[in-house]
């Protein structure tokens, strides 16, 4: 400890980081003081984890710079954050099934138990049993990780980070980035204990979705938006709502959705879940879906509200609960099968799961509706490149001919071929995920369009939006969940949305 | 605040483990109700000696394997270390005798050629699956070119002793795979290598994060596979006491199902060298045994491939898999 | 894989400067194909090739050589084409040089697998070539239906030297017991040749002599060194001789009765004739092996051609049983193996048919 005190252990300034498409920082600073701990919050994609990555020398930023105990540094790579005092605890788990807890905790460090060139298991294993008494973990540090549970993984990648505290002599910082996502009440409260504790000795920056727990264990609270700082708390005088309000804080444009537009439903239910759950995914939900009606649902990240769109369309199968489509029970054991009652879903990666980039336009429009140009045992093309003509006047694709390779079109164009694929298939239910994810804001209004005269033509839509606003301004219903279970339902007529304040209540 | 036990996070993926010894076990007592000379002291010799050469070549495809990557380069590095090895000891066509000392020159050729591999692997970023194809089929032409087609054969008794010779009863090639399997067991579990090598195969990103040389490491392990097929090609030319181009014919096929068959999943990441010694006595006790149990030639390829898969399914955690490749 | 692909032969050359020769060669140009051979004295607008599996075996090697021996004897151009074990491969290098050579081209050719002949005969027919083939062909494909251009067809009969060779074996033993058997590849013909030799031989002991058990090992030395040990824990000392359709499954079986010290104790025969076994019936560990004789086949293969072209003969003329014959198998047990070793067969290129032993027989 040679640094005065009054030196932040960790300061970032004006550091910018852009990635194709995106800009995830746009001239961050933000400081961690010596035992301190930060609070970081924001929306999905609001660049919290951004940060921390640039941090932990896994992204390198643009622009600004780096200082670690006031000190200017590069950090290139985790290991040489690591040696910088700087250890990550990642939202996505990094602890190797197929490694024992002990080597998981050393990976990459063993050469402080070398001996002749071979590894001392029992210094090892006995330096791994110190980490893991920090963390109040009574497990052999022999075991394979692959026996332990997902809340004990975590525990040991807590354990990984704290093994920086008897190997750097200076300060160190730990980064969590989510850590409690999957950890039970009893788990987090040890955490929040071992990070009282930690404090003495260490400065740390907290990522959560639930604002609860930022309030509970931060000294200082950083809200994030849009890659930006948007706004600095100091202090425990800080409410949710005070967060709530920074954390979304655009007005919403009734015209750029097309609420005039807005149908007002009919009384016909194309589908309907009841008590539907799915272990680990998402539990109790029901909802009725009517002809005409666009139907949002908010939620972050593990909300289960991807599990539940994917169980909605046969991807998977639900647990309990029953589903009705037009009235008549269903069970959906796999895609063809919803497809053929209707129910299509436009997944959020559209590159890996919606269309086949090598495909012709016509070809990827009439994949899942292939039966229907089938004579005799063969393709008929005629039909098909007629079928496909006649969508993309329709839907003004802007593509050379039906046979272009569909990877060569743009975004927003590949999303209304998808959109064409469904509607070919003659679904009536189309579930969106994120349909408007990395495509510019042009192709975002004629995808508002499209969804506009999909509900005119008597078809329902299950919108999983990019961003609050994007549900709330096209949504005539909202359900928002959080950890599995609808936690709020709004009705959403054109001038009487709710507010994105309302829904990030019932989200986080 | 109170300390917690660990949570066993399934008893069916404890099961799956041991799915491959299950199935060895089943086997031997299936073949040995049906014809108890199976169960002899002079078979299980028998077994150990067929079982020799598999072994040693499995302990360096293992390592490729749980690193995620493939190794078609077997025959090849086999057929090019028995060829020179056989040129080197005492022998009708060169006028070299090295006696033991050829054998480790052969490895080191064998080492060399593994190394040539990953090299070409990691640096021109090419897929282990075409490189390994390479140098196998040029390991395969130059053995052919060395000798044009014909056979050398050995006549140094000492260098035959590797195959002939019996400790306790038990021929030489198997206390040579022994000690092959425990230099294997010991780099697994107690060198960073072995380490590094499960941390690759499972996520390399991962690895990388944690500062694991990924490249280097990736050269190590092809090199450290070659010599370990440099050795059975060694051995290979002491059982047969000739060399030739064609002498290492099968032996991929044979090396990656044991390989798989044993439990260690061609994604990488899941298996040990354990599993594999499994797999070849799986495969070796299995040939053995449809001969021993009478079963028409035809008939024999088809239970081969049925239990490959079964061994396979048994093994796979397939809840963890979304798409299959 | 076709049989002959396995087959290996003894070869009369002198070893080392057969090495010598093929030291030249590049590991990739032997992947690669076509091997242009050092050009001599030009005395023909003719040029010859021999195209085969492999040079990796030592029967296609000798092949090989057996060309470039004739070629230079009349100071011809000679390439080598190599399948590698690819159908494709191999006619698309003949197609290559037939266009290379403007046609005038004599290729002496075993083919990959039996359709390819077809396509082989039909492609140097068209280019105004002339083609031997040799081992493989579909047996409503004949060299007078393609005249003059299809000379002629050539192969080793495996039924009556399977079936002297068996005999060799039980007369090793006394004539009477058990004995094992290791197969080739189930569905190639010399296999199913072989066999059928075998189940002659065996048939006409009355009994006597009992087959305990009949595997394929697909002509591999290392899965026939597999079975033989299952053998010896299943039949232990009922098995008095080993019956192997090639000399390296042969050697496989012979290896794992040496691991048991049964080496030299149960007769083993092979076919092909490969050194190894001749040094094998030597020792009185094999009790014998057909040897053929694949530096005859190789230059025959063009010699007969060249015999056309040049107005030597006119194949169109001759009778089917040059167009298409068996060539010699020599029977070599311990009582003939000095005599052949010191006296090996000799080829005489002007002796055109003197080899032949009859008609190819189709007996599907």
């Amino acid at each position: 400890m040679n640094a005065p005190s009054s030196i932040p252990a960790l300061e970032v300034r004006g550091v910018s980081k852009s990635f194709p498409g995106v800009k995830a920082l746009d001239n961050v600073s933000f400081t961690i003081k010596r035992n301190e701990v930060v609070g970081l919050i924001g929306e999905n994609g609001a660049g919290k984890t951004s940060l921390l990555k640039v941090l932990n020398g896994i992204y390198q930023p643009d622009e600004g710079e780096l200082l670690v105990d006031g000190r200017p540094v590069t950090l290139a790579s985790p290991r040489q954050a690591f040696d910088t005092g700087i250890a990550m605890v990642f939202q996505e788990q990094t602890i190797l099934p197929s490694l024992t807890v002990a080597q998981n905790i050393f990976l990459g460090r063993e050469e402080e138990f070398l001996r002749f060139g071979l590894v001392s298991k029992a210094r090892m294993n006995e330096a791994a049993a110190a980490e893991l008494k920090k963390v109040h973990l009574d497990i052999h540090p022999g075991t394979a990780c692959a026996k332990l549970s997902f809340a004990d993984r975590q525990m040991v990648e807590i354990a990984k980070a704290l093994s920086l505290d008897s190997r750097i002599t200076g300060n160190i910082t730990i980064l969590l980035d989510e850590p409690t996502s999957v950890l039970e009440r009893k788990e987090v409260e040890l955490l929040f204990a071992i990070i009282d504790d930690l404090k003495k000795r260490a400065s740390i920056a907290f990522i959560s979705h639930r604002l609860d727990e930022v309030l509970a264990v931060s000294d200082r609270v950083y809200v994030m938006r849009d890659g930006k700082v948007v706004k600095e708390f100091d202090g425990k005088d800080v409410t949710e709502k005070d967060m709530h309000q920074h954390m979304v804080g655009r007005q919403l444009h009734t015209e750029y959705y097309r609420e005039a537009r807005q149908t007002a439903c009919s009384e016909k239910v194309l589908i309907e879940a009841r008590a539907l759950s799915k272990a680990g995914a998402f539990r109790n939900v029901s909802f009725a879906l009517r002809a005409g009606e666009v139907l949002g649902i908010a939620g972050v990240i593990g909300s289960g509200r991807e599990d539940l769109a994917r169980c909605l369309a046969g991807h998977t199968k639900a647990d309990a609960g029953t589903l009705e489509v037009n009235g008549q029970r269903a069970r959906f054991a796999s895609v063809p099968q919803a497809t053929a009652q209707g129910v299509g879903l436009v997944p959020a990666e559209r590159k890996v799961e919606g269309l086949v980039a090598q495909f012709s336009v016509a070809e990827n429009m009439t994949l899942a509706a292939l039966p229907k140009f089938v004579a005799k045992g063969l393709l008929n093309f005629g039909a098909e490149t007629a079928q496909a003509k006649s969508w993309i006047d329709r839907l003004k694709i802007k593509t050379p001919s039906p046979h272009a390779m569909t990877g060569g079109l743009s975004g927003g164009n590949q999303q209304k071929v998808v959109l064409a694929k469904w509607r070919i298939a003659g679904v009536k239910v189309l579930i969106l995920d994120h349909p408007t994810r990395g495509i510019d804001v042009g192709a975002k209004e004629d995808v508002y369009e499209l969804v506009r005269d999909m509900t005119s033509e008597g078809l329902a839509v299950i919108l999983l939006g990019d961003t609050l606003e994007e549900v709330i301004g096209l949504s005539s219903r909202i359900l928002v969940m959080r950890d599995g279970e609808v936690t709020a339902s709004f009705e959403a007529p054109p001038g009487g949305k709710p507010t994105q304040i309302d829904l990030v209540q019932h989200m986080v | 605040m109170q300390t917690r036990k660990a949570t066993s996070f399934s008893y069916l993926e404890q099961w799956r483990r041991w799915a491959p010894l299950a199935v060895l076990i089943a086997l031997c007592i299936l073949i040995g109700l049906f014809n108890p000379n199976f169960l002899s002291t002079g078979n299980f010799i028998r077994l150990l000696n067929s079982a020799a050469i598999p072994v040693v070549l499995c302990m360096g495809a293992t390592f490729i394997i749980l690193m995620g990557s493939i190794d078609l380069s077997v025959e090849g590095i086999v057929a090019l270390t028995a060829v020179i090895v056989s040129l080197l000891v005492a022998n009708d066509i060169t006028t070299y005798k090295l006696g033991l000392f050829a054998v480790p020159v052969a490895m080191a050729i064998g080492g060399i050629m593994g190394l040539v591999n990953g090299v070409v692997h990691v640096k021109l970023k090419t897929p282990s699956f075409m490189t390994t194809l390479g140098i196998g089929f040029a390991g395969l032409g130059i053995a052919t070119a060395i000798l044009g087609g014909l056979t050398v054969r050995i006549a140094d008794p000492t260098f035959r002793y590797l195959s002939l010779g019996r400790i306790l009863g038990i021929p030489m090639a198997v206390w040579i795979a022994l000690a092959a399997f425990l230099v294997a067991l010991t780099i697994q579990q107690r060198t960073r290598i072995g380490a590094w090598i499960y941390a690759i195969g499972t996520d390399e990103v991962t690895a990388r994060f944690a500062g694991i040389p990924v490249e280097k490491t990736r050269i190590l392990v092809f090199a450290l596979a070659g010599l370990f097929y440099g050795l059975g090609g060694v051995l290979a030319a002491a059982q047969f006491g000739q060399g030739h181009a064609l002498i290492a014919q099968g032996r991929l096929f044979t090396t990656i199902t044991a390989v798989v068959v044993g439990g260690t999943a061609l994604s990488g990441g899941v298996g040990s060298v354990v599993n594999s010694i499994i797999g070849v006595f799986i495969v070796v006790v299995l040939a053995n045994g449809m001969v021993l149990m009478g079963i028409e030639p035809y008939v024999q390829q088809g239970v081969q491939g049925l239990l490959i898969i079964a061994a396979v399914a048994l093994a796979l955690d397939r809840s963890r898999l979304s798409v299959v490749k | 894989m076709q049989s002959k692909t396995a087959a290996r032969t003894h070869t009369q050359l002198n070893r080392r400067s057969m090495l010598k020769g093929l030291a030249g060669l590049s590991g990739a140009g032997l992947l690669g194909g076509t091997f242009p051979m050092p050009a001599i004295a030009q005395e023909t607008t003719w040029t010859l090739a021999n195209s085969m599996r492999s040079l990796a075996n030592p029967y296609h090697a000798t092949f090989a050589k057996g060309g470039e021996e004739f070629a230079k004897s009349i100071g011809a151009k000679y390439e080598m084409l190599v399948t590698e074990g690819n159908s494709e491969k191999g006619v698309s290098d003949i197609k290559a040089l037939l266009q290379r050579t403007g046609g005038k081209l004599i290729v002496n050719v075993d083919p990959n697998d039996s359709p390819d002949a077809r396509v082989i005969v039909e492609e140097v027919k068209k280019a105004g070539g002339f083609v031997v083939t040799q081992w493989n062909k579909p047996d409503d494909l004949h060299p007078w239906d393609f005249d003059p251009n299809y000379v002629a067809h050539m192969s080793f009969d495996g039924v009556p030297n399977a079936e002297a060779i068996a005999n060799a074996l039980f007369g090793a033993f006394g004539g009477e017991g058990g004995i094992v058997a290791l197969g080739g590849i189930l569905s190639n013909v010399p296999a199913i040749e072989r066999k059928l030799g075998l189940d002659n031989a065996i048939a006409k002991t009355n009994g006597k002599v009992k087959l305990l058990d009949f595997q394929p090992a697909d002509w591999n030395e290392q899965k026939a060194f597999d079975i033989m040990q299952a053998w010896i824990t299943r039949f232990g000392d009922q098995i008095k001789g080993v019956f192997a359709a090639n000399d390296g499954m042969g050697m496989g079986a012979l290896e794992a009765l040496r691991q048991n010290s049964l080496a030299g104790t149960v007769p083993v025969v092979g076919i092909d004739g490969i050194d190894a076994a001749l040094t094998a019936v030597e020792a009185g560990e094999f009790a014998g092996t057909v040897a053929w004789d694949p530096m005859w086949t190789g230059a025959m293969g063009l010699a007969i051609p060249y015999a056309h072209v040049t107005g030597k003969i006119d194949i169109t003329k001759e009778p089917k049983e040059h167009r298409e014959f068996y060539g010699t198998g020599v029977i070599v047990t311990k009582d003939t193996v000095a005599a052949y070793k010191a006296n090996p067969p000799k080829t005489d290129f002007n002796d055109l048919w003197g080899k032949a032993t009859g008609q190819v027989q189709y007996r599907s």
